[in-house]
C-alpha cells in the first residue's frame, strides 16, 4: 500500500522535464567558508548548477524561484556513521573480520530513522556497520527522499573496530590484544601479492589510497592501537568515538587523523565540552556522532564553549562528508554537489532558529514552500501560506 | 653554593619543576644501593634523570645542585615487581584459542590503570607485565616503568618473556562434550591439566618442526607464533612458566627438558618440595606472594601448599629466585612481600635484592635500572624509615629523576 502512491509518483516525474529551481535567500552557505548575502543559486536535475553571480540570465529567467526571504538557506546537514537504528542488520555476529560487507546491502529506503532526518536539516547519513565487529564492513552514504530514501554511494568506506563492543567472549578475538594482532595480520597479509578474495581487495583499496578507514577507538590504548595500524600501512584514519582522544593530539595531528566525537550534553565537563575547539586550534578535523537533535546541539554547546561557528557549521556536514568520501557531493552547495540544503529562520547554530524546509536532490521533502512558484508573488502573502 | 632544603618543600617545588631540569643532591640518608653494601650517611646525586654519583657523606655536590637533607630517611632503587598483575580486565586473556605465542600484552595494557598508581605509591617503579594466566601460552610479556606520558614511553623492554600457564587456570571455561552448547568456541580442549601439557607440547612439536624445516626452505615464512616459539627453542627468548603446584612445577620442568629451553618459574608456591630439583636445573624462580597464606588465608593456590620460609630455603640451597606480587590478588605491596620473606629468615639485604637488583638481572634491563649507580637511570625511593619496617612508607618515589609520588 505505502509504496504504491509513490512508486506512481516517481513514474509521473521521470516522464516530465526537470524544472530548474532558482534558490534565493537572504543568506546563503555554500560552505562554511563561503557565505552569500543576498545569494542564490540554481538547481538543474538534483544538483547545483550554478552559485551566484554565476548563475546565467536565461536560465534564470526561465527557472521556477524559490524565495526564501531573510531565511538563512545551508547545506544539509550529513549525519557521522550510524546505523540508523538498525544495528542488527549493521553487525555480522558471529564473525569478527567482514570488510567486504555492504552496509548499502542491509538499507531500507522506509526505515523510520531515515525519514526523520529531514525534520532536523539532515539530508544525508553515512551508514556503517556496527562497531561490533573488527571490520564490519563499507559504509553508504545514504539520504531521505519524498518516495523513499536511496543509497547515492555505495561502498564508501572501511569501518573498523577495536572498542570494547568489538571484543566478544563467544568468538575469537576476545581481547584488545587478539583484535590488534588479527587487524595486524590482516593488512600485512593483504600487502603480499599472493593473498587474494575479497576481503582482501578491500583492505589493498587502503593500502593504495583509495578508501577511507574508520576506527571505532574509545581508550587511549585502543586510539594508540588505531594509530599504530594508521602509521604502519600509511592511511590517515578516522577515530570514531575517540573518548580519550585529547591524551593523543599530538598524534592526532601528525597523522593527519580526523575525529567522529561522541555527542555533547550540556551537563558534561568543562574539558570534554572545550575540546571541539582545542581539536580546531590544532587543525583536527572533527564532527559529531548521535542522532540528529543531539549533533546539532554538540555543535552549539561546541560554540559555547570557544570553537569557531566556521568550523561549527563544518561539523555538522562539510567535515563529515570530506572524512568518509563524499565532498563533492555533500555538506556544500557548490557547483556540482547535490542540491541537499535546508532552509532555517536564522543561523541553525542558534537553537532560537526554526527550521521551514529541506531540500534533497531539488526536492522539497519536508517543511512548506518558501514561497509560490510565480515570480511575481510576495514574500510576505508565501510565508503566511506556505506552513 | 648549595641551596637546601626541607625534604616536603624539596620534593613539592620538584614536582612542579620541568622533569629532568637541574641536579639534585640527596644528603644524609641512609643508602641501599642494591646489590652492594649499605651506607651509612649517604649522599645520591640526580640530574637529566640519570643517577650521576652515590656514595659516603663526602661525595662530591656539583655547584648549583639542589639539596635535600634525607637525615632519618632510607633510600632504596626503585622496586621492581617481575611478575606484576595490571589492571583484571578480561583484555588480558585471549579465549579465542590456548596458544597464542606471538600476542602482545601490551596492546591491551591501559597506562591509567589503577594497579599502576597504587604501585608507583608503594615504591615501584618498574614492573613485568605478562598476559593473563587462562590460556596455554599466553604471548608476549613487557617490561614497563609504572609512569609515562603514554604508553610506548613507559617501555622498558618489548618482548621480554613468553609466558606458559601449566595446572588447572588454562582450561578453566573449556567445556568438554557434555553441557554446554556445541557451537561455543569453548567447546574445545584443554579441558583437563594433561590436555594444558598436550597444548603446549604441540606448540612445541610444530615450531621445532617448522625450524627444521625452514633449514631446508628458507622461502616460507614461519607463521608468528611459531616464530616466538623458535626465538625460545633458540634461547633468544625467556619462557616464564606459571606453575604453582608440586606437579605443575615438575610439568614445567620437564616439558623445559624435553624441548630443551630455559625457563623461569613464576608463582612457584610449591618450590620448597623441589628445592633439589630446582638447583638441578639452574631454574630462576618467582615467588608469589610468600605471605599470601600467612595474611590473606587461602590463597588461590591451585592445589599448591604454599610455606612461609620457602624463600629462605630456596636462599639457603642457592636456588635463583625474585620475590613478586604474583597473580594473586590478595598478594600486598611488592615492599611488604619483601618484608615477609626477611620475617621468615631471609636476610634483609637479599629480600631487598630480590625486589631490585634480582629482578633487574633476570628480566635483562640492569644496565638501567636495579641499584643505585652512576649511570642508571634516577628511579629511587626515599623511604620514611628502613623499607622493611613495617610502618614503612615510601616518602618520594622518583621514576628518571621525577617525583612521580609525593606525601607531604
Amino acid at each position: 500500500m505505502r509504496a504504491l502512491l509513490p512508486s506512481t509518483l516517481l513514474a509521473l516525474a521521470a516522464t516530465l522535464p526537470a524544472q530548474d529551481l532558482l534558490v534565493r535567500a537572504k543568506t546563503v552557505v555554500v560552505a562554511p567558508d563561503t557565505v552569500l548575502t543576498d545569494g542564490r543559486f540554481l538547481v538543474r536535475d538534483g544538483k547545483v548548477a550554478y552559485v551566484g553571480s554565476d548563475v546565467p540570465a536565461d536560465a534564470a529567467a526561465k527557472a521556477t524561484v524559490v524565495d526564501c526571504g531573510d531565511a538563512v538557506v545551508v547545506p544539509g546537514f550529513v549525519l557521522a556513521p550510524t546505523t540508523l537504528g538498525r544495528d542488527g542488520d549493521l553487525a555480522e555476529g558471529a564473525l569478527p573480520f567482514t570488510p567486504d560487507l555492504r552496509a548499502a546491502e542491509a538499507f531500507d529506503p522506509w526505515q523510520d530513522e531515515l525519514a526523520k532526518l529531514p525534520r532536523a536539516g539532515f539530508t544525508a547519513a553515512v551508514l556503517a556497520p556496527s562497531p561490533r565487529n573488527l571490520a564490519g564492513g563499507l559504509g553508504a552514504l545514504v539520504k531521505p527522499g519524498a518516495t523513499g530514501g536511496r543509497v547515492a554511494t555505495a561502498d564508501l568506506h572501511l569501518a573498523l573496530s577495536l572498542t570494547a563492543a568489538a571484543r566478544n567472549p563467544e568468538r575469537p578475538p576476545t581481547s584488545l590484544m587478539g583484535g590488534v594482532d588479527l587487524l595486524r595480520s590482516a593488512f600485512a597479509q593483504a600487502k603480499s601479492a599472493a593473498a587474494a578474495g575479497p576481503d582482501v581487495a578491500v583492505l589493498r583499496d587502503v593500502l593504495q589510497g583509495g578508501r577511507k578507514v574508520a576506527i571505532a577507538a574509545d581508550t587511549l590504548v585502543e586510539l594508540q592501537a588505531a594509530l599504530d595500524l594508521a602509521r604502519d600501512f600509511g592511511f590517515e584514519p578516522v577515530l570514531v568515538g575517540a573518548r580519550d582522544a585529547d591524551k593523543a593530539l599530538p598524534r592526532l595531528v601528525a597523522q593527519r587523523a580526523a575525529v567522529v566525537l561522541a555527542p555533547l550534553a550540556p551537563e558534561m565537563r568543562r574539558a570534554q565540552l572545550e575540546l571541539p575547539a582545542r581539536f580546531a586550534e590544532a587543525g583536527v578535523p572533527f564532527c559529531f556522532s548521535g542522532n540528529p537533535e543531539q549533533t546539532r546541539l554538540s555543535a552549539v554547546l561546541a560554540v559555547r564553549h570557544g570553537l569557531d561557528r566556521q568550523t561549527a557549521w563544518a561539523a555538522l556536514g562539510r567535515a563529515t562528508a570530506t572524512m568518509f568520501g563524499a565532498a563533492g557531493q555533500v555538506g556544500a552547495l557548490r557547483q556540482g554537489c547535490a542540491a541537499d540544503f535546508a532552509v532555517w529562520s536564522g543561523d541553525p547554530l542558534d537553537l532560537g532558529s526554526s527550521l521551514r524546509a529541506v531540500y534533497v536532490d531539488g526536492a522539497r521533502v519536508h517543511g512548506g514552500q518558501p514561497s509560490a512558484a510565480a515570480p511575481a508573488a510576495s514574500s510576505s502573502s508565501t510565508a503566511a501560506g506556505g506552513r | 653554593m648549595h641551596r637546601s632544603l626541607p625534604l616536603a618543600a624539596a620534593l613539592a617545588l620538584a614536582a612542579l619543576l620541568p622533569a629532568q631540569d637541574g641536579v639534585t643532591a640527596y644528603r644524609n640518608a641512609r643508602i641501599l644501593p642494591g646489590g652492594a653494601p649499605a651506607i651509612a650517611n649517604g649522599t645520591l646525586v640526580v640530574g637529566g634523570g640519570k643517577v650521576l654519583a652515590v656514595g659516603g657523606a663526602d661525595t662530591p655536590v656539583p655547584d648549583g645542585a639542589t639539596v635535600v637533607d634525607c637525615a632519618g630517611k632510607t633510600i632504596t632503587p626503585g622496586l621492581i615487581d617481575a611478575s606484576f598483575r595490571a589492571g583484571n580486565t578480561p583484555d588480558m586473556n585471549e579465549n579465542g584459542a590456548e596458544v597464542t605465542p606471538h600476542l602482545r600484552v601490551l596492546d591491551s595494557l591501559d597506562p591509567d590503570d589503577p594497579s599502576f598508581v597504587r604501585a608507583r605509591s608503594a615504591g615501584v617503579t618498574t614492573v613485568h607485565v605478562m598476559p593473563g594466566s587462562r590460556s596455554v601460552i599466553g604471548g608476549l610479556g613487557v617490561v614497563l616503568k609504572t609512569h609515562a606520558a603514554d604508553p610506548q614511553a613507559m617501555v622498558v623492554k618489548n618482548d621480554a618473556s613468553l609466558r606458559i600457564v601449566m595446572g588447572s587456570e588454562p582450561s578453566m571455561g573449556n567445556r568438554a562434550i557434555r553441557g554446554g552448547s556445541v557451537d561455543s568456541i569453548y567447546y574445545r580442549r584443554p579441558t583437563t591439566r594433561m590436555g594444558v601439557v598436550w597444548a603446549a607440547r604441540k606448540a612445541f612439536f610444530d615450531a621445532k618442526e617448522a625450524m627444521e624445516q625452514s633449514v631446508g626452505a628458507p622461502g616460507a615464512p614461519p607463521s608468528p607464533g611459531m616464530e616466538v616459539l623458535a626465538r625460545v627453542l633458540r634461547g633468544q627468548l625467556t619462557a616464564v612458566t606459571t606453575a604453582r603446584s608440586e606437579q605443575d612445577l615438575r610439568t614445567a620442568l620437564r616439558l623445559a627438558t624435553e624441548f630443551g629451553y630455559r625457563t623461569v618459574i613464576d608463582d612457584a608456591q610449591d618450590a620448597h618440595m623441589l628445592v633439589g630439583e630446582l638447583k638441578a636445573a639452574g631454574t630462576t624462580v618467582m615467588l608469589g606472594a610468600p605471605s599470601a597464606t600467612a595474611v590473606a588465608g587461602s590463597a588461590a593456590s591451585d592445589g599448591a601448599d604454599p610455606r612461609s620460609a620457602t624463600v629462605r630455603l630456596l636462599a639457603d640451597a642457592g636456588v635463583p629466585f625474585v620475590i613478586t606480587t604474583g597473580s594473586n590478588l590478595a598478594a600486598l605491596d611488592l615492599v611488604r612481600e619483601a618484608m615477609f620473606a626477611a620475617r621468615n629468615g631471609l636476610d634483609a639485604a637479599r629480600a631487598l635484592d630480590a625486589v631490585t637488583i634480582a629482578p633487574a638481572k633476570l628480566l635483562g634491563i640492569d644496565q638501567r635500572t636495579g641499584s643505585l649507580q652512576k649511570g642508571k637511570d634516577a628511579d629511587f625511593v626515599i623511604w620514611s624509615t628502613d623499607p622493611l619496617d613495617p610502618a614503612a612508607a615510601a616518602a618520594s618515589v622518583h621514576i628518571d629523576g621525577i617525583a612521580v609520588q609525593v606525601i607531604r
